[in-house]
Protein backbone atom coordinates (compact mmCIF):
# COMPACT_ATOMS: atom_id res chain seq x y z
CA UNK A 1 0.00 0.00 0.00
CA UNK A 2 0.72 3.38 -0.73
CA UNK A 3 -0.27 7.05 -1.54
CA UNK A 4 0.68 7.03 -5.42
CA UNK A 5 -3.41 7.22 -6.24
CA UNK A 6 -3.24 10.02 -3.98
CA UNK A 7 -0.13 11.46 -5.44
CA UNK A 8 -1.19 10.62 -9.03
CA UNK A 9 -4.87 12.82 -8.00
CA UNK A 10 -2.27 16.13 -6.96
CA UNK A 11 -0.62 15.92 -10.05
CA UNK A 12 -3.46 16.02 -12.20
CA UNK A 13 -5.05 18.83 -10.25
CA UNK A 14 -1.70 20.72 -10.88
CA UNK A 15 -1.50 19.84 -14.01
CA UNK A 16 -5.51 21.51 -14.52
CA UNK A 17 -4.16 24.70 -12.24
CA UNK A 18 -1.41 25.29 -15.17
CA UNK A 19 -3.85 25.07 -17.72
CA UNK A 20 -5.18 28.60 -16.36
CA UNK A 21 -8.69 29.93 -17.98
CA UNK A 22 -7.46 27.17 -20.85
CA UNK A 23 -6.50 27.50 -24.72
CA UNK A 24 -8.70 30.35 -25.86
CA UNK A 25 -8.13 32.27 -23.29
CA UNK A 26 -4.39 32.14 -23.21
CA UNK A 27 -4.06 32.61 -26.85
CA UNK A 28 -5.94 35.69 -26.15
CA UNK A 29 -3.53 36.66 -24.01
CA UNK A 30 -0.77 35.50 -26.22
CA UNK A 31 -2.36 37.71 -28.99
CA UNK A 32 -2.67 40.84 -26.99
CA UNK A 33 1.41 40.04 -27.04
CA UNK A 34 0.99 39.39 -23.08
CA UNK A 35 2.55 36.36 -21.33
CA UNK A 36 0.58 34.45 -18.98
CA UNK A 37 0.74 34.87 -15.41
CA UNK A 38 2.81 31.75 -15.04
CA UNK A 39 5.02 32.72 -18.06
CA UNK A 40 5.33 36.27 -16.33
CA UNK A 41 6.44 34.55 -12.91
CA UNK A 42 9.18 31.92 -14.82
CA UNK A 43 10.66 35.15 -16.67
CA UNK A 44 10.88 37.49 -13.46
CA UNK A 45 12.39 34.93 -11.03
CA UNK A 46 15.73 32.86 -11.13
CA UNK A 47 15.07 29.37 -13.10
CA UNK A 48 13.75 26.86 -11.71
CA UNK A 49 13.22 28.31 -8.44
CA UNK A 50 9.83 29.33 -8.21
CA UNK A 51 7.67 27.16 -5.38
CA UNK A 52 4.09 28.06 -5.44
CA UNK A 53 1.32 28.14 -2.43
CA UNK A 54 -2.18 26.96 -3.38
CA UNK A 55 -1.56 26.03 -6.50
CA UNK A 56 -4.35 23.46 -6.49
CA UNK A 57 -7.17 25.99 -4.65
CA UNK A 58 -9.94 26.88 -7.17
CA UNK A 59 -13.07 26.33 -8.38
CA UNK A 60 -14.16 22.42 -8.85
CA UNK A 61 -17.46 20.59 -10.46
CA UNK A 62 -17.76 17.32 -9.52
CA UNK A 63 -20.17 14.37 -11.24
CA UNK A 64 -22.55 12.22 -9.66
CA UNK A 65 -20.13 9.90 -8.03
CA UNK A 66 -18.18 13.15 -6.40
CA UNK A 67 -15.60 12.61 -8.88
CA UNK A 68 -13.26 14.87 -10.32
CA UNK A 69 -15.22 16.95 -13.17
CA UNK A 70 -13.34 20.02 -14.35
CA UNK A 71 -11.17 22.41 -11.88
CA UNK A 72 -10.38 26.48 -12.99
CA UNK A 73 -7.66 27.57 -10.72
CA UNK A 74 -7.91 30.68 -8.83
CA UNK A 75 -6.87 33.71 -10.27
CA UNK A 76 -4.13 34.47 -8.12
CA UNK A 77 -1.01 33.08 -8.44
CA UNK A 78 2.01 33.17 -5.35
CA UNK A 79 4.74 31.76 -3.52
CA UNK A 80 8.81 32.13 -2.81
CA UNK A 81 10.98 32.48 -5.59
CA UNK A 82 14.62 33.65 -5.91
CA UNK A 83 15.94 36.70 -7.54
CA UNK A 84 19.40 36.78 -7.99
CA UNK A 85 19.91 34.02 -5.62
CA UNK A 86 17.41 35.87 -3.02
CA UNK A 87 14.62 34.71 -1.57
CA UNK A 88 11.80 36.71 -2.89
CA UNK A 89 7.57 36.25 -2.37
CA UNK A 90 5.82 37.05 -6.16
CA UNK A 91 2.03 37.56 -6.39
CA UNK A 92 0.65 37.74 -9.86
CA UNK A 93 -3.05 37.89 -11.53
CA UNK A 94 -4.36 35.12 -14.23
CA UNK A 95 -6.28 37.19 -16.68
CA UNK A 96 -6.94 34.20 -18.25
CA UNK A 97 -9.85 33.83 -15.54
CA UNK A 98 -12.14 36.02 -15.05
CA UNK A 99 -10.11 38.89 -16.07
CA UNK A 100 -8.34 38.80 -12.52
CA UNK A 101 -11.18 39.62 -10.98
CA UNK A 102 -12.12 39.22 -7.29
CA UNK A 103 -15.15 36.65 -8.16
CA UNK A 104 -12.58 33.95 -9.46
CA UNK A 105 -9.42 35.12 -6.58
CA UNK A 106 -9.77 33.34 -3.49
CA UNK A 107 -9.20 36.58 -1.09
CA UNK A 108 -6.85 34.84 1.14
CA UNK A 109 -3.96 34.07 -1.17
CA UNK A 110 -3.02 37.66 -2.24
CA UNK A 111 -2.90 38.00 1.54
CA UNK A 112 -1.24 35.36 2.40
CA UNK A 113 1.64 36.66 -0.45
CA UNK A 114 1.65 39.93 1.62
CA UNK A 115 1.61 38.30 4.86
CA UNK A 116 4.35 35.86 4.07
CA UNK A 117 6.94 38.74 2.65
CA UNK A 118 6.04 40.60 6.02
CA UNK A 119 6.40 37.94 8.44
CA UNK A 120 9.24 36.32 6.02
CA UNK A 121 11.09 40.01 5.84
CA UNK A 122 10.95 39.44 1.87
CA UNK A 123 10.58 41.49 -1.23
CA UNK A 124 7.15 41.57 -2.52
CA UNK A 125 6.62 41.75 -6.53
CA UNK A 126 2.81 42.15 -7.26
CA UNK A 127 2.25 41.38 -11.07
CA UNK A 128 -0.82 43.24 -11.63
CA UNK A 129 -3.82 42.94 -14.30
CA UNK A 130 -6.90 43.69 -14.04
CA UNK A 131 -9.13 44.66 -11.00
CA UNK A 132 -5.87 42.99 -9.31
CA UNK A 133 -8.28 40.83 -7.15
CA UNK A 134 -10.68 43.48 -6.74
CA UNK A 135 -14.38 43.28 -7.10
CA UNK A 136 -16.38 43.42 -10.79
CA UNK A 137 -20.35 44.15 -11.02
CA UNK A 138 -21.09 40.56 -11.25
CA UNK A 139 -20.19 39.82 -8.20
CA UNK A 140 -23.62 40.93 -6.25
CA UNK A 141 -24.95 38.45 -8.28
CA UNK A 142 -22.61 35.49 -7.61
CA UNK A 143 -22.69 36.21 -4.05
CA UNK A 144 -26.41 38.01 -4.16
CA UNK A 145 -25.55 40.93 -2.08
CA UNK A 146 -23.29 43.96 -2.70
CA UNK A 147 -19.95 44.04 -1.52
CA UNK A 148 -18.42 46.72 1.46
CA UNK A 149 -15.10 47.42 0.39
CA UNK A 150 -13.06 47.21 3.66
CA UNK A 151 -15.92 45.44 5.41
CA UNK A 152 -16.04 42.76 8.11
CA UNK A 153 -12.73 40.54 7.32
CA UNK A 154 -11.45 42.35 4.67
CA UNK A 155 -9.49 45.07 6.31
CA UNK A 156 -5.76 42.85 6.10
CA UNK A 157 -5.31 43.02 2.73
CA UNK A 158 -5.57 46.95 2.82
CA UNK A 159 -3.69 46.78 5.49
CA UNK A 160 -1.00 44.98 4.14
CA UNK A 161 -1.21 46.95 1.17
CA UNK A 162 0.45 49.71 2.43
CA UNK A 163 2.02 48.55 5.29
CA UNK A 164 4.42 46.32 3.68
CA UNK A 165 6.16 49.22 2.53
CA UNK A 166 7.77 50.20 5.84
CA UNK A 167 8.81 46.63 5.77
CA UNK A 168 9.99 45.20 2.75
CA UNK A 169 10.91 46.12 -1.06
CA UNK A 170 7.65 46.06 -2.35
CA UNK A 171 7.62 46.70 -5.99
CA UNK A 172 4.29 46.22 -8.71
CA UNK A 173 4.23 45.19 -12.51
CA UNK A 174 1.24 46.34 -14.27
CA UNK A 175 0.88 44.76 -17.45
CA UNK A 176 -2.06 44.92 -19.41
CA UNK A 177 -5.42 46.66 -18.22
CA UNK A 178 -5.15 47.80 -14.07
CA UNK A 179 -8.03 49.58 -12.65
CA UNK A 180 -9.65 49.89 -9.31
CA UNK A 181 -7.96 47.48 -6.35
CA UNK A 182 -5.40 46.52 -9.53
CA UNK A 183 -4.12 49.77 -9.43
CA UNK A 184 -4.03 50.72 -5.61
CA UNK A 185 -2.05 48.04 -5.37
CA UNK A 186 0.40 49.41 -8.05
CA UNK A 187 0.55 52.58 -6.83
CA UNK A 188 1.27 51.44 -3.43
CA UNK A 189 4.21 50.46 -4.17
CA UNK A 190 8.65 51.56 -4.17
CA UNK A 191 9.06 51.29 -7.58
CA UNK A 192 6.47 50.66 -10.26
CA UNK A 193 6.56 49.69 -13.98
CA UNK A 194 4.41 49.26 -16.42
CA UNK A 195 4.40 48.25 -20.36
CA UNK A 196 3.60 50.94 -22.97
CA UNK A 197 0.54 49.15 -23.93
CA UNK A 198 -0.49 48.86 -20.92
CA UNK A 199 -3.49 51.18 -19.10
CA UNK A 200 -4.21 52.04 -15.46
CA UNK A 201 -6.89 54.02 -14.05
CA UNK A 202 -8.71 54.02 -10.82
CA UNK A 203 -11.91 53.51 -13.37
CA UNK A 204 -12.15 52.05 -17.21
CA UNK A 205 -13.61 54.00 -19.95
CA UNK A 206 -16.66 52.46 -19.42
CA UNK A 207 -17.06 53.85 -16.08
CA UNK A 208 -15.78 57.26 -17.10
CA UNK A 209 -18.13 57.44 -20.03
CA UNK A 210 -20.64 57.67 -17.69
CA UNK A 211 -19.53 60.77 -16.39
CA UNK A 212 -19.51 62.09 -19.67
CA UNK A 213 -15.94 61.89 -20.88
CA UNK A 214 -15.33 59.32 -24.15
CA UNK A 215 -11.73 58.16 -23.77
CA UNK A 216 -9.55 55.07 -24.95
CA UNK A 217 -7.59 52.89 -22.69
CA UNK A 218 -4.57 54.35 -23.47
CA UNK A 219 -6.18 58.18 -23.48
CA UNK A 220 -7.03 57.96 -19.91
CA UNK A 221 -5.02 56.01 -18.16
CA UNK A 222 -1.62 55.11 -21.17
CA UNK A 223 2.08 55.48 -19.85
CA UNK A 224 2.24 58.91 -20.76
CA UNK A 225 -0.38 59.66 -18.47
CA UNK A 226 0.12 57.71 -15.75
CA UNK A 227 4.58 58.17 -15.54
CA UNK A 228 3.97 62.17 -16.26
CA UNK A 229 1.04 62.21 -13.09
CA UNK A 230 3.75 60.34 -11.12
CA UNK A 231 1.20 57.54 -10.59
CA UNK A 232 3.78 54.93 -12.05
CA UNK A 233 7.47 55.10 -12.22
CA UNK A 234 8.61 54.09 -15.07
CA UNK A 235 7.48 52.60 -18.50
CA UNK A 236 8.98 50.30 -21.17
CA UNK A 237 8.15 48.30 -24.21
CA UNK A 238 7.97 44.69 -23.30
CA UNK A 239 7.31 42.70 -20.29
CA UNK A 240 10.72 40.80 -20.30
CA UNK A 241 12.12 44.57 -19.63
CA UNK A 242 9.58 45.23 -16.89
CA UNK A 243 11.17 42.19 -15.24
CA UNK A 244 14.66 43.41 -15.94
CA UNK A 245 13.74 46.64 -14.06
CA UNK A 246 12.12 44.99 -11.27
CA UNK A 247 15.20 42.45 -10.65
CA UNK A 248 17.43 45.72 -10.41
CA UNK A 249 15.84 47.94 -8.81
CA UNK A 250 16.01 44.97 -5.98
CA UNK A 251 19.79 44.56 -6.53
CA UNK A 252 20.03 48.32 -3.88
CA UNK A 253 18.05 46.90 -1.50
CA UNK A 254 17.90 44.71 1.42
CA UNK A 255 16.03 41.88 1.32
CA UNK A 256 13.61 44.16 4.67
CA UNK A 257 14.15 47.19 6.94
CA UNK A 258 16.10 44.73 9.42
CA UNK A 259 19.11 43.85 6.92
CA UNK A 260 21.48 46.36 5.34
CA UNK A 261 21.71 46.79 1.80
CA UNK A 262 24.36 44.39 -0.02
CA UNK A 263 27.53 45.49 -0.99
CA UNK A 264 29.28 44.45 -4.10
CA UNK A 265 32.92 44.53 -5.12
CA UNK A 266 33.59 47.26 -7.59
CA UNK A 267 36.24 47.26 -10.29
CA UNK A 268 35.43 51.13 -10.87
CA UNK A 269 38.89 53.02 -9.12
CA UNK A 270 37.06 54.74 -5.65
CA UNK A 271 39.78 57.72 -6.58
CA UNK A 272 39.18 57.74 -10.42
CA UNK A 273 38.80 61.83 -10.79
CA UNK A 274 36.37 62.65 -14.59
CA UNK A 275 37.97 65.46 -16.68
CA UNK A 276 34.34 66.01 -17.88
CA UNK A 277 33.62 67.70 -14.94
CA UNK A 278 36.21 70.25 -15.27
CA UNK A 279 33.34 72.23 -18.00
CA UNK A 280 30.49 70.67 -16.93
CA UNK A 281 28.27 74.15 -15.65
CA UNK A 282 28.45 76.65 -17.89
CA UNK A 283 30.33 79.87 -16.90
CA UNK A 284 26.82 81.84 -18.32
CA UNK A 285 24.46 81.18 -15.57
CA UNK A 286 21.64 81.44 -18.26
CA UNK A 287 22.57 78.29 -20.03
CA UNK A 288 21.79 74.50 -18.80
CA UNK A 289 23.29 71.43 -19.03
CA UNK A 290 22.42 67.81 -18.91
CA UNK A 291 22.75 66.59 -14.73
CA UNK A 292 22.79 62.95 -15.83
CA UNK A 293 26.00 62.84 -17.29
CA UNK A 294 27.28 64.18 -14.45
CA UNK A 295 26.02 61.57 -12.19
CA UNK A 296 27.51 58.66 -14.66
CA UNK A 297 30.99 60.26 -14.26
CA UNK A 298 30.73 60.53 -10.40
CA UNK A 299 28.86 56.94 -9.24
CA UNK A 300 30.56 53.56 -9.74
CA UNK A 301 30.49 53.36 -13.97
CA UNK A 302 27.16 51.77 -15.04
CA UNK A 303 25.54 51.54 -11.83
CA UNK A 304 23.23 54.99 -11.96
CA UNK A 305 19.29 53.36 -11.90
CA UNK A 306 16.90 56.25 -12.43
CA UNK A 307 13.39 56.30 -11.02
CA UNK A 308 10.26 58.77 -11.91
CA UNK A 309 12.35 60.07 -14.82
CA UNK A 310 8.99 61.87 -16.28
CA UNK A 311 7.68 63.45 -13.38
CA UNK A 312 8.76 66.42 -10.91
CA UNK A 313 11.52 66.58 -13.45
CA UNK A 314 13.32 69.34 -11.89
CA UNK A 315 14.78 66.55 -9.74
CA UNK A 316 16.20 63.45 -10.75
CA UNK A 317 15.72 60.66 -8.55
CA UNK A 318 17.96 56.97 -8.47
CA UNK A 319 19.69 54.55 -6.78
CA UNK A 320 23.57 54.18 -7.70
CA UNK A 321 26.61 51.96 -6.35
CA UNK A 322 30.02 54.82 -4.63
CA UNK A 323 32.96 52.10 -4.53
CA UNK A 324 30.37 48.91 -3.82
CA UNK A 325 28.06 50.77 -1.63
CA UNK A 326 24.40 51.47 -3.10
CA UNK A 327 22.78 55.00 -2.09
CA UNK A 328 20.17 57.02 -3.14
CA UNK A 329 21.38 60.07 -5.40
CA UNK A 330 19.67 63.58 -6.25
CA UNK A 331 20.50 65.66 -8.74
CA UNK A 332 18.37 69.17 -9.89
CA UNK A 333 17.79 69.15 -13.58
CA UNK A 334 18.07 72.64 -14.70
CA UNK A 335 16.18 71.76 -18.14
CA UNK A 336 13.02 71.74 -15.98
CA UNK A 337 12.46 75.50 -14.49
CA UNK A 338 16.20 75.69 -13.82
CA UNK A 339 16.14 73.39 -11.36
CA UNK A 340 13.61 75.12 -8.94
CA UNK A 341 11.27 73.17 -6.77
CA UNK A 342 7.85 72.61 -8.09
CA UNK A 343 4.88 70.69 -6.20
CA UNK A 344 5.28 67.95 -8.18
CA UNK A 345 9.73 67.55 -7.43
CA UNK A 346 8.55 68.14 -3.75
CA UNK A 347 6.57 65.01 -3.52
CA UNK A 348 8.98 63.02 -5.53
CA UNK A 349 11.46 64.25 -3.17
CA UNK A 350 9.39 63.23 0.21
CA UNK A 351 8.75 59.28 -1.62
CA UNK A 352 12.61 59.18 -2.44
CA UNK A 353 14.25 60.29 0.04
CA UNK A 354 11.70 58.14 2.15
CA UNK A 355 12.47 55.02 0.29
CA UNK A 356 16.33 56.31 0.92
CA UNK A 357 15.39 56.49 5.01
CA UNK A 358 13.46 53.08 5.02
CA UNK A 359 16.13 50.88 3.42
CA UNK A 360 19.20 52.56 5.27
CA UNK A 361 20.82 54.14 1.97
CA UNK A 362 22.52 57.34 2.25
CA UNK A 363 21.75 60.29 0.19
CA UNK A 364 23.88 62.38 -2.17
CA UNK A 365 22.23 65.15 -3.69
CA UNK A 366 24.11 67.13 -6.57
CA UNK A 367 22.10 70.28 -5.79
CA UNK A 368 21.38 73.49 -8.39
CA UNK A 369 18.16 74.83 -7.29
CA UNK A 370 17.67 78.65 -7.80
CA UNK A 371 14.54 77.94 -5.12
CA UNK A 372 10.88 76.69 -5.63
CA UNK A 373 8.96 77.90 -8.79
CA UNK A 374 7.45 81.14 -8.26
CA UNK A 375 4.53 82.36 -10.31
CA UNK A 376 0.69 82.45 -9.89
CA UNK A 377 0.93 78.52 -11.20
CA UNK A 378 3.05 77.30 -8.51
CA UNK A 379 1.24 79.51 -5.94
CA UNK A 380 -2.05 77.17 -7.18
CA UNK A 381 -0.38 74.25 -7.09
CA UNK A 382 0.35 74.84 -3.05
CA UNK A 383 4.19 74.53 -3.57
CA UNK A 384 5.12 75.91 -0.41
CA UNK A 385 3.01 73.40 1.51
CA UNK A 386 4.67 70.54 -0.32
CA UNK A 387 7.99 72.47 0.00
CA UNK A 388 7.68 72.34 3.55
CA UNK A 389 6.54 68.68 3.68
CA UNK A 390 9.44 67.87 1.77
CA UNK A 391 11.90 69.78 4.29
CA UNK A 392 10.12 68.14 6.64
CA UNK A 393 10.85 64.97 5.20
CA UNK A 394 14.61 65.57 4.66
CA UNK A 395 14.44 66.59 8.32
CA UNK A 396 13.12 63.43 9.44
CA UNK A 397 15.74 61.43 8.18
CA UNK A 398 18.36 59.30 10.16
CA UNK A 399 20.61 58.09 6.99
CA UNK A 400 23.92 60.00 6.14
CA UNK A 401 23.94 62.96 3.79
CA UNK A 402 26.37 64.43 1.62
CA UNK A 403 25.24 67.45 -0.59
CA UNK A 404 27.43 68.54 -3.49
CA UNK A 405 26.62 72.75 -4.41
CA UNK A 406 27.32 72.49 -7.72
CA UNK A 407 25.83 75.64 -8.65
CA UNK A 408 22.35 77.28 -7.67
CA UNK A 409 21.33 77.74 -3.91
CA UNK A 410 18.91 80.51 -3.22
CA UNK A 411 15.74 80.40 -0.61
CA UNK A 412 14.24 78.13 1.39
CA UNK A 413 13.82 75.12 -1.23
CA UNK A 414 17.98 76.13 -1.19
CA UNK A 415 18.39 75.97 2.55
CA UNK A 416 16.87 72.08 2.20
CA UNK A 417 20.03 70.85 1.19
CA UNK A 418 20.59 68.96 3.86
CA UNK A 419 18.86 67.77 6.94
CA UNK A 420 18.38 70.43 9.75
CA UNK A 421 19.93 70.25 12.52
CA UNK A 422 22.69 67.27 12.40
CA UNK A 423 26.15 66.87 10.68
CA UNK A 424 25.64 66.41 6.96
CA UNK A 425 28.89 66.82 4.82
CA UNK A 426 29.16 69.32 2.40
CA UNK A 427 30.93 70.63 -0.52
CA UNK A 428 30.76 72.92 -3.19
CA UNK A 429 32.01 73.34 -7.01
CA UNK A 430 33.54 76.78 -7.28
CA UNK A 431 30.32 77.20 -9.50
CA UNK A 432 28.30 77.62 -6.75
CA UNK A 433 26.44 80.53 -6.77
CA UNK A 434 24.03 81.58 -3.66
CA UNK A 435 21.86 83.82 -1.52
CA UNK A 436 18.78 84.33 0.39
CA UNK A 437 17.18 85.35 -3.10
CA UNK A 438 18.49 86.46 -6.52
CA UNK A 439 19.47 89.95 -7.57
CA UNK A 440 17.04 89.80 -10.03
CA UNK A 441 13.97 91.07 -8.99
CA UNK A 442 15.40 91.22 -5.26
CA UNK A 443 17.69 94.54 -5.76
CA UNK A 444 14.34 95.85 -6.93
CA UNK A 445 12.63 95.10 -3.66
CA UNK A 446 15.50 96.20 -1.49
CA UNK A 447 16.65 99.40 -2.80
CA UNK A 448 13.62 101.12 -3.72
CA UNK A 449 14.13 104.09 -2.62
CA UNK A 450 17.91 104.52 -3.44
CA UNK A 451 17.06 103.42 -7.00
CA UNK A 452 13.37 105.82 -7.70
CA UNK A 453 15.23 108.30 -6.06
CA UNK A 454 18.14 107.75 -8.44
CA UNK A 455 18.20 110.44 -11.64
CA UNK A 456 18.65 107.29 -14.41
CA UNK A 457 16.83 104.64 -12.00
CA UNK A 458 18.30 101.88 -14.50
CA UNK A 459 21.54 103.13 -14.40
CA UNK A 460 21.53 103.29 -10.71
CA UNK A 461 20.11 99.35 -11.01
CA UNK A 462 22.86 98.20 -12.84
CA UNK A 463 25.38 99.80 -10.78
CA UNK A 464 23.86 98.12 -7.68
CA UNK A 465 23.86 95.10 -9.40
CA UNK A 466 27.27 95.60 -9.95
CA UNK A 467 28.22 96.19 -6.70
CA UNK A 468 26.50 93.33 -5.30
CA UNK A 469 27.78 90.56 -7.84
CA UNK A 470 31.49 91.42 -7.03
CA UNK A 471 30.55 90.51 -3.51
CA UNK A 472 29.65 87.32 -4.66
CA UNK A 473 32.26 85.13 -4.84
CA UNK A 474 32.15 81.91 -3.11
CA UNK A 475 35.63 82.31 -1.75
CA UNK A 476 34.16 85.07 0.43
CA UNK A 477 31.03 82.59 1.83
CA UNK A 478 34.01 79.82 2.33
CA UNK A 479 36.60 82.86 3.99
CA UNK A 480 33.69 83.48 6.69
CA UNK A 481 33.03 79.53 7.00
CA UNK A 482 29.91 79.80 6.03
CA UNK A 483 30.35 76.90 3.79
CA UNK A 484 32.92 74.51 4.91
CA UNK A 485 34.49 73.72 1.70
CA UNK A 486 34.85 74.31 -2.13
CA UNK A 487 36.49 71.42 -3.73
CA UNK A 488 37.95 70.87 -7.78
CA UNK A 489 34.63 69.19 -8.98
CA UNK A 490 36.83 65.87 -10.21
CA UNK A 491 37.50 65.51 -6.40
CA UNK A 492 33.82 64.88 -6.23
CA UNK A 493 33.91 60.84 -6.74
CA UNK A 494 36.79 60.67 -4.14
CA UNK A 495 34.55 62.41 -1.56
CA UNK A 496 31.47 60.88 -1.98
CA UNK A 497 33.18 57.58 -1.92
CA UNK A 498 34.75 58.12 0.98
CA UNK A 499 31.11 59.44 2.20
CA UNK A 500 29.83 56.06 1.10
CA UNK A 501 32.60 53.86 3.21
CA UNK A 502 32.34 56.11 6.45
CA UNK A 503 28.03 55.66 6.01
CA UNK A 504 28.87 51.92 6.45
CA UNK A 505 29.53 52.83 10.36
CA UNK A 506 26.49 54.81 10.74
CA UNK A 507 23.52 52.85 8.79
CA UNK A 508 21.92 50.39 11.53
CA UNK A 509 18.93 47.78 10.23
CA UNK A 510 15.69 48.57 11.96
CA UNK A 511 12.20 49.66 10.90
CA UNK A 512 12.19 53.50 10.41
CA UNK A 513 10.65 55.90 12.93
CA UNK A 514 8.34 57.05 10.58
CA UNK A 515 6.43 54.16 8.64
CA UNK A 516 6.53 55.03 4.50
CA UNK A 517 3.47 55.89 2.90
CA UNK A 518 3.32 55.47 -1.05
CA UNK B 1 7.79 58.69 -41.51
CA UNK B 2 4.61 61.03 -40.45
CA UNK B 3 5.03 63.95 -39.01
CA UNK B 4 6.55 64.42 -35.54
CA UNK B 5 5.43 67.58 -33.05
CA UNK B 6 7.90 68.88 -30.88
CA UNK B 7 6.28 69.62 -27.57
CA UNK B 8 6.73 72.06 -24.80
CA UNK B 9 8.15 69.90 -21.70
CA UNK B 10 7.23 72.84 -19.35
CA UNK B 11 5.47 76.37 -19.11
CA UNK B 12 7.53 79.16 -20.36
CA UNK B 13 8.13 81.73 -22.31
CA UNK B 14 9.73 81.27 -26.04
CA UNK B 15 12.99 83.14 -25.75
CA UNK B 16 14.05 82.86 -29.80
CA UNK B 17 13.30 80.70 -32.87
CA UNK B 18 16.25 79.08 -33.87
CA UNK B 19 15.16 77.15 -37.43
CA UNK B 20 12.58 78.39 -39.94
CA UNK B 21 10.29 76.09 -42.08
CA UNK B 22 11.66 74.39 -44.74
CA UNK B 23 15.42 73.79 -42.84
CA UNK B 24 16.78 70.35 -42.65
CA UNK B 25 17.70 69.53 -38.92
CA UNK B 26 19.33 66.75 -37.59
CA UNK B 27 18.62 64.84 -34.22
CA UNK B 28 19.42 66.87 -31.08
CA UNK B 29 19.80 70.41 -32.98
CA UNK B 30 18.36 73.24 -30.98
CA UNK B 31 15.28 74.42 -32.79
CA UNK B 32 13.64 76.79 -30.13
CA UNK B 33 14.93 78.60 -26.73
CA UNK B 34 12.51 78.61 -24.31
CA UNK B 35 12.97 80.75 -20.79
CA UNK B 36 11.65 79.94 -17.25
CA UNK B 37 12.96 80.93 -13.88
CA UNK B 38 15.77 82.98 -16.15
CA UNK B 39 17.18 80.44 -17.79
CA UNK B 40 17.20 79.27 -21.38
CA UNK B 41 16.47 75.62 -22.02
CA UNK B 42 17.01 74.67 -25.73
CA UNK B 43 14.17 72.18 -27.49
CA UNK B 44 15.67 70.35 -29.29
CA UNK B 45 14.72 67.73 -32.52
CA UNK B 46 13.69 64.71 -31.39
CA UNK B 47 15.12 62.91 -34.78
CA UNK B 48 16.51 64.34 -37.86
CA UNK B 49 13.92 65.83 -40.89
CA UNK B 50 12.55 68.98 -41.93
CA UNK B 51 11.14 71.62 -40.14
CA UNK B 52 7.39 71.41 -41.17
CA UNK B 53 5.89 74.30 -39.51
CA UNK B 54 6.76 76.38 -36.42
CA UNK B 55 3.75 76.65 -34.24
CA UNK B 56 4.68 79.58 -31.88
CA UNK B 57 5.97 83.02 -31.67
CA UNK B 58 8.57 84.86 -29.79
CA UNK B 59 7.71 86.27 -26.56
CA UNK B 60 5.02 83.84 -26.49
CA UNK B 61 3.54 82.33 -23.30
CA UNK B 62 3.65 78.30 -23.71
CA UNK B 63 2.20 75.22 -21.37
CA UNK B 64 3.91 72.06 -20.62
CA UNK B 65 2.80 69.73 -23.53
CA UNK B 66 1.62 72.53 -26.27
CA UNK B 67 2.86 71.69 -29.89
CA UNK B 68 5.73 74.31 -30.59
CA UNK B 69 6.85 72.80 -34.25
CA UNK B 70 5.96 70.03 -36.93
CA UNK B 71 9.28 67.78 -37.99
CA UNK B 72 8.53 66.22 -41.60
CA UNK B 73 10.76 64.15 -43.54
Amino acid sequence: MNWRAELEELRLRERLAHEMGGADKIKRQHDGSRLTVRERIDGLVDPGSFHETGAIAGNATYDQHNELESFTASNCVFGRARIDGRPVVVVGDDFTVRGGSADAAIHEKSLMAERMAAEFRLPIIRIIEGSGGGGSVKTIETKGRANLPGGVGQSMLFHYTTANMAVVPVVALGLGSVAGLGAARLAASHYSVMTKSSAMFVAGPPVVARVGQNLSKQELGGWEIQTRSGAVDHAVDTEEEAFACARRFLSYLPSSVQELPPKLDSDDDPERRDESLMDAIPKDRRKVYKVRPIIEALVDRGSFFEMGAMFGRSIVTGLARLDGRAVAVMASDPYFYGGSWTAAACQKIVRFVDLAETFHLPVVYLMDCPGFLIGLEAERAATIRHGVRAMAAINQTSVPWCTIIIRNCFGVAGAVHQPAGRLALRYAWPSGYWGSLPLEGGIEAAYRAEIEGAADPAAKLGEIEQRLNKLRSPFRTAEAFWVEEIIDPRESRPLICEFARLSDKLVAPGPSAFPMRP
Amino acid sequence: MTDTFVLSELNAVVLTIQVATGDRVQNGDTLIVLESMKMEIPVAAPRDGAVAAILVREKQMVEEGQKLAILGD
